[in-house]
């Protein structure tokens, strides 16, 4: 018995709290692509160069003597507009054509590709790692867990909840999910559908930008930093089911409790594909995901 | 008050509507009919403003509105109650109703919770389920809910198609009331139906449409007019 309480005190408890923390940081970035997947119906490929850009911005800012804390707020708030131009100006023109999927799936990807250039221009190709706001370490059942991971766990508890907030108990929430069932409908009672396309792709790149500023102190800032990411994301948003906020928690947290754990018992260098595994056969069996799609009940 | 003059409108290759005129009087109730996929429900859609027609001219309370978003269209006083009820799954029911609050987006919060206990007293089986989702209710109950909630936005002109499809008579009879109110109210509409004699008991005129285009138009109180409106369309 106690040998058993040893493993999970030495053993499995660390490494699924190294999964918790990387549960949380996937899920800060998927939660912005699923919304855009739910809502306009667009596979976002430059959801992770987004992820990188509010890093980058978070650097750039952080250089120049500005707080941490404030950067968390100023930060989503400058993805805000470059995620409402980027849905106007790209993301529309292409929107209503018949190969809506492929087109606008290779346009964010060209996007991606563009902005990832950028940054290796703007900021060289080496990581940079921010300072880690938060110092220290606590002891959790015998596990050292840094400060700013126990932090990430909280701080990203809350933003799920509060994006949970708006989505399911504002009017604002009610007009996205309205637009993300039936436009046509959601239009014929007033809802101005196109600039609820441009907000929520707004958000989510926001939400992406806010990711981007709280995992650079843990993950650093490069310009392929979007791409270690976003594979992971599109597996949580692919099995969570496209478009949910619970389906992105919840097969997060399962999937990286699964990577994490998986890596105790064969090579870690096997636990990716076991992810991706468990993508391909959700596909296969259940293509809609564990849960129903924005706005659909 | 609504005039259409030489519309066209095509679903992909198909030229469903093929140069329709029509002029509607403020407060008037305008019959649509026709047999199935002759296009009376896209001709509502395309004053809707759900497709953008390829030709033609729609003119509402003296502006041009062919072509313009759904919203914009709503937002000016037109109304749509589609076919098929198209009530959102994930919204409650007073979810779905006060998003109807955005078809007069200038109106207090006073006014909006005003208009909606107008409602709730009008329809209080909804005011009953307003927390339920609303996809739960009943098939008379959707339909309610679908008109409560372009009623909440007090169109001047509504379109509505096919209201009393699959609804017990009780609920239809409840229904062609609501219209009848609405008429009262000074509210143009434009109904299409295929329970043509109970919708001609509620309608001034009506117009006939066969293959994209009027064949018959005449007036709902005049005998002769509705007996060769019924051999028109085969009733």
């Amino acid at each position: 018995m106690s040998t058993a309480i040893e493993y999970f005190q030495f053993v499995l408890a660390p490494q699924m709290l190294i999964g918790l923390v990387l549960g949380v940081a996937v899920i800060l970035v998927a939660l912005g692509l699923t919304i855009i997947f739910g809502l306009l119906d667009v596979i976002n490929m430059s959801h992770g160069e987004f992820y990188a850009l509010g890093a980058f911005i978070a650097l750039a800012l952080g250089s120049i003597g500005l707080p941490f804390w404030l950067l968390l707020i100023l930060v989503p708030l400058v993805m805000l507009p470059v995620g409402y131009i980027v849905e106007r100006g790209l993301i529309q023109r292409v929107f209503h054509s018949g190969e809506r999927h492929v087109t606008t799936l290779l346009l964010t990807f060209g996007l991606g590709l563009v902005m990832e250039d950028a940054f290796r221009l703007v900021f060289g190709p080496n990581p940079h790692k921010p300072e880690t706001p938060i110092v220290g370490a606590i002891d959790v059942f015998g596990v050292f867990l840094p400060l700013y991971r126990l932090f990430l766990i909280v701080g990203g508890a809350v933003v799920v909840a509060l994006v949970a907030l708006v989505v399911y108990r504002t009017r604002l929430g009610a007009m996205v999910r309205a637009a993300a069932f039936d436009r046509h409908m959601a239009a014929s009672l007033g809802v101005p559908v196109q600039h609820v396309y441009a907000g929520a792709f707004a958000f989510g790149v926001a939400l992406a930008g806010l990711a981007g500023v709280l995992l650079a102190p843990v993950y650093s800032a490069f310009p392929t930093m979007g791409r270690d990411f976003i594979l992971m994301a599109f597996t949580v948003v692919i099995v969570g089911g496209m478009g949910s906020i619970a389906g992105v928690v919840v097969a997060g947290l399962l999937l990286t409790q699964v990577q994490a754990i998986s890596s105790l018992y064969i090579s870690p260098v096997w636990s990716d594909p076991i992810v991706f595994g468990i993508m391909v056969i959700m596909l296969m069996v259940r293509p809609q995901g564990l849960f129903g799609r924005l706005g659909h009940g | 008050m609504l005039a259409i003059q030489n519309l066209h409108t095509y679903y992909g290759t198909s030229h469903v509507i093929q140069g329709i005129d029509l002029n509607v009087d403020q407060g008037a109730v305008i019959g649509v009919f026709g047999r199935n996929g002759v296009g009376k429900s896209t001709l509502l859609k395309t004053i809707a403003g759900w497709i953008r027609p390829a030709q033609g001219e729609i003119v509402f309370n003296g502006e041009r509105i062919h072509g313009q978003a759904a919203d914009r269209i709503a937002r000016k006083g037109v109304g749509f109650v589609p076919e098929d009820r198209r009530i959102f799954p994930g919204l409650t029911v007073e979810e779905n109703l006060t998003l109807g609050f955005l078809q007069v987006p200038r109106r207090s919060g006073a006014d909006n919770s005003a208009a909606l206990r107008r409602i709730y007293d009008r329809f209080p089986r909804l005011a009953e389920r307003r927390h339920q989702n609303g996809t739960t209710l009943s098939g008379g109950e959707q339909q309610m809910l679908a008109m409560a909630r372009v009623m909440i936005g007090e169109p001047r002109l509504l379109l509505i198609d096919e209201p009393s499809e699959g609804l017990a008579p009780m609920i239809v009879a409840d229904l062609f009331a609501i219209i009848g109110e609405m008429k009262q109210r000074g509210c143009t509409i434009l109904l299409v139906e295929q329970n043509v004699p109970q919708a001609l008991t509620a309608c001034d005129s009506f117009i006939a449409i066969e293959r994209g285009r009027v064949i018959r138009a005449g007036d709902a109180s005049n005998k002769d007019d509705c007996e060769r409106l019924m051999q028109a369309i085969s009733f």
